[in-house]
């Protein structure tokens, strides 16, 4: 039971920074990017590469590819996310379902369909563990992965609540034209916005290839998992991600004890549970709180008191 | 204006000239198909997608033998041309289905080849079948062909499609002759997914491993992309399993070999059983030193002591040329390719004239051939439109100062006597 829940923390940091560059995307710049789980496989990709072909050690290739994965959120946004923006709703969630395709395929020509993984370019690490009273064992990598996350999360939430960009990028989010009377720059803090995601993204694709394998057809799957950890956490909220992360991680490992199949679903379950909590939310303040709106739907009762008034 | 309207066309003339102009294409290629005497031979497979890697070495195994049958063959006292045209299913059954009409209707061929797994082999069969297309497939397990697309035994459920490949009965075996080389306690762990492949696996096959003795461990079935596999390991862990037999997605398969190993489970066990996961010396160098020792099924291997007479090659040599020409390590699925290949061979000089089709698929359920796999008989069933072929039990070894840092070595030949092992069967040892 201990142990479970234990593995289904640890794992609930890489779902954190998988989702948290989504989230962040979608508070800051309200844009859904649907290729976020093909750039982490793209992230993924460049420190494979750099460890596979330039030769480089792991943690190097780490220190290269997010700058490198920051700056092609910064061109993303600068030359594709800006114009797609512009054109309504639909359009950005058709330019990402373009990009997914187009990322898919580009790395399956540049690298190949073998499956890569990084764990085996940092030896006994990969399955190294702690073995702790009372029989239980916990993964070195595991742990470690959850720090950085704990790490890496609670910098971003620094620079968003005690920097000048942080501000912008909060004004910004709560509102675009206040701000910008403000004097701030939109444009300047959603390119900001969208290097730290993508960035995030990469590490996460690291993490993927660390604890896993990756093709170049494993975004998908990844994006299911980022986009159920936001919406439990929250939208926006790098806190919030980081609850949400750890929550769909914990939904899994318990589900798992009830019975293996169980294990994906539960995450899913809860995934639902608090979607339709939010979506009822508003409608519920909206009459007048909770009590009145099951009153009115167990009852079918009509006199709501909030829209009379 | 008289001129004009005699310039003009008439919608009537517009109709017919658009209708020729549409049909001149087909009317063309099948009149030039039937004069020159060309066998032609389709061949869809994945090429790119998941399953992309199944088709990695065609560009070279096409190229191969369009070099080798580039003299023709001789048929039935007749000489023929061989075309080799090919499709990529992108790893998508709706593609695959999609692209075999189009090419049934476009390139009208003679014969149809496809491969690896049942995504590809069930929607290109069928596809063919409603085409009145003769169809040859392998590498999916005869079970999820034949039970897939809707076979009763007992009939004739298809008329154009065959299937040669291993099924549930060539694993039990398999498992059962190389586990008894070592010294366990018999027990069993499995991994074992809730999709199609992994019911199959466990309706078929553990009750009739647990009527040969071994005591089987089953935590029950799991979602594919499962993160966490503490519930199997504990389990595993707790019943003392000398073996895991597993039958994963095969990106499932590191993230549970791993944990296995965090959690001290992989230390104390003998043999790591893997099927569908392991059939690429690329998995196992994602694993490092945690592939060293893991088990699995070998369908095609240099070693089998067979030739593919379509590629004109050895087996040894079809390997050793793959990797000289392309410098990469030769995988299972280049010889299963190549058997295809032998088998259309020997498909069109058993019919006689390959450009009759139901000459052809008359001739299918009475095709013997001897292939890059070994010999394919469809006269030997198990059902009607599939039979069986030989699986050997291979183990990846790490090596030092070669080329690959894997090498698949053949350590069990229950389905095949007359293969000779490359090494002995060693339990796992890491840690």
């Amino acid at each position: 039971m201990l142990e479970a829940i234990l593995q289904g923390v640890l794992l609930g940091g890489y779902y954190a920074v998988l989702a948290a560059g989504l989230s962040l995307m979608f508070g800051v710049v309200r844009f859904i990017n649907l290729a976020h789980g093909d750039m982490a496989v793209l992230g993924a990709m460049l420190a494979l590469w750099l460890v596979q072909v330039m030769g480089l050690n792991v943690p190097m290739a780490i220190a290269l590819t997010l700058p490198a994965m920051g700056a092609i959120g910064w061109l993303l946004q600068r030359l594709i996310f800006e114009r797609a923006l512009r054109g309504g709703f639909l359009i950005p969630i058709l330019t990402t379902i373009g990009l997914a395709a187009t990322l898919q395929n580009g790395m399956f020509a540049a690298f190949g369909s073998d499956t890569k993984s990084l764990g085996a370019h940092i030896g006994s690490l990969s399955w190294a563990s702690w073995h702790l009273p009372g029989d239980i064992f916990l993964g070195k990598l595991p742990v470690y992965m959850f720090l950085t996350a704990l790490v890496v999360l609670g910098g971003l939430h620094l620079i968003l609540t005690r920097t000048g960009f942080g501000r912008a990028v909060r004004a910004t989010a709560s509102d675009p034209e206040a701000a910008a009377l403000c004097g701030i720059d939109a444009r300047r803090v959603h390119r900001g916005a969208a290097a730290i995601a993508v960035a995030l993204a990469g590490l996460a694709g690291i993490f993927l290839a660390l604890r896993a394998q990756v093709t170049p057809f494993s975004g998908p799957m990844m994006l299911i998992f980022a986009f159920e950890a936001v919406v439990i956490g929250g939208i926006g909220s790098l806190r919030g991600t980081l609850i949400g992360g750890i929550a769909l991680g914990l939904a899994q490992a318990m589900g798992g004890m009830i019975s293996p199949q169980f294990s994906i679903l539960a995450g899913h379950c809860l995934f639902l549970a608090i979607l339709a909590l939010r979506m009822t939310e508003a409608a519920a303040s909206e009459r007048g709180g909770w009590r009145n709106t099951l009153t009115a739907v167990l009852f079918n009762r009509s006199q709501i008191k909030g829209r009379l008034s | 204006m008289k001129l004009l309207s005699e310039a003009a066309i008439s919608r009537r003339r517009f109709t017919m000239l658009g209708g020729a102009a549409l049909a001149a294409p087909f009317v063309a290629t099948r009149a030039l198909g039937q004069e020159a005497a060309v066998f032609r031979i389709g061949y869809i497979g994945p090429q790119s997608g998941p399953l992309g890697i199944f088709g990695a070495h065609d560009g070279w195994l096409i190229e191969q033998l369009r070099a080798n049958l580039a003299g023709g063959i001789e048929v039935g006292g007749k000489h023929m041309q061989v075309e080799i045209i090919t499709a990529d299913t992108q790893s998508d059954p709706v593609r695959a289905s999609q692209i075999t009409r189009d090419m049934i209707n476009s390139a009208a061929p003679d014969l149809i080849l496809t491969h690896s797994a049942p995504e590809t082999v069930n929607p290109v069969s069928d596809a063919c079948e409603a085409g009145a297309t003769p169809c040859l497939s392998t590498v999916a397990p005869w079970e999820a062909y034949y039970f897939g697309r809707g076979g009763q035994p007992g009939t004739q459920s298809f008329k154009w499609t065959y299937h040669f490949s291993f099924g549930t009965g060539n694993f039990l075996n398999l498992y059962s002759g190389q586990w008894s080389l070592l010294d366990t306690n018999r027990r069993v762990g499995t991994l074992i997914p809730s999709d199609a492949d992994g019911n199959a696996i466990r309706a078929g096959l553990l009750p009739r491993m647990a009527e040969a003795g071994w005591e089987i461990i089953d935590p029950g079935p799991y979602e594919n992309m499962t993160q966490d596999f503490t519930t199997h390991i504990n389990a595993f862990r707790s019943a003392e399993v000398d073996i895991v037999v597993c039958f994963p997605f095969p990106p499932d398969f590191p993230v549970f070999w791993r944990q296995a190993a965090q959690r001290g489970l992989a230390q104390r066990m003998k043999i790591m059983q893997m099927a569908k996961a392991g059939l690429f010396a690329a998995e196992m160098e994602a694993l490092g030193n945690l592939g060293h020792g893991l088990c699995t099924g070998v369908y095609w291997h240099p070693a089998f002591p067979f030739s593919s007479a379509a590629a004109g090659l050895s087996n040894a040599d079809l390997g050793a040329n793959y990797e000289a020409a392309t410098g990469r390590q030769w995988a299972q699925a280049l010889g299963a390719s190549a058997s295809l290949f032998d088998a259309a061979l020997a498909l069109a000089a058993q019919s006689g004239d390959p450009k009759d089709k139901e000459l052809m698929a008359a001739t299918l359920p009475k095709l013997v051939a001897d292939t890059a796999v070994g010999k394919v008989d469809f006269t030997a069933g198990p059902v009607p439109n599939c039979t069986v072929s030989g699986l050997a039990g291979g183990q990846w070894n790490m090596v030092s100062g070669e080329r690959f840092p894997f090498q698949l070595d053949l350590v069990s030949n229950a389905d095949f006597p007359e293969i000779e092992l490359t090494a002995d069967f060693r339990p796992l040892a890491f840690g």
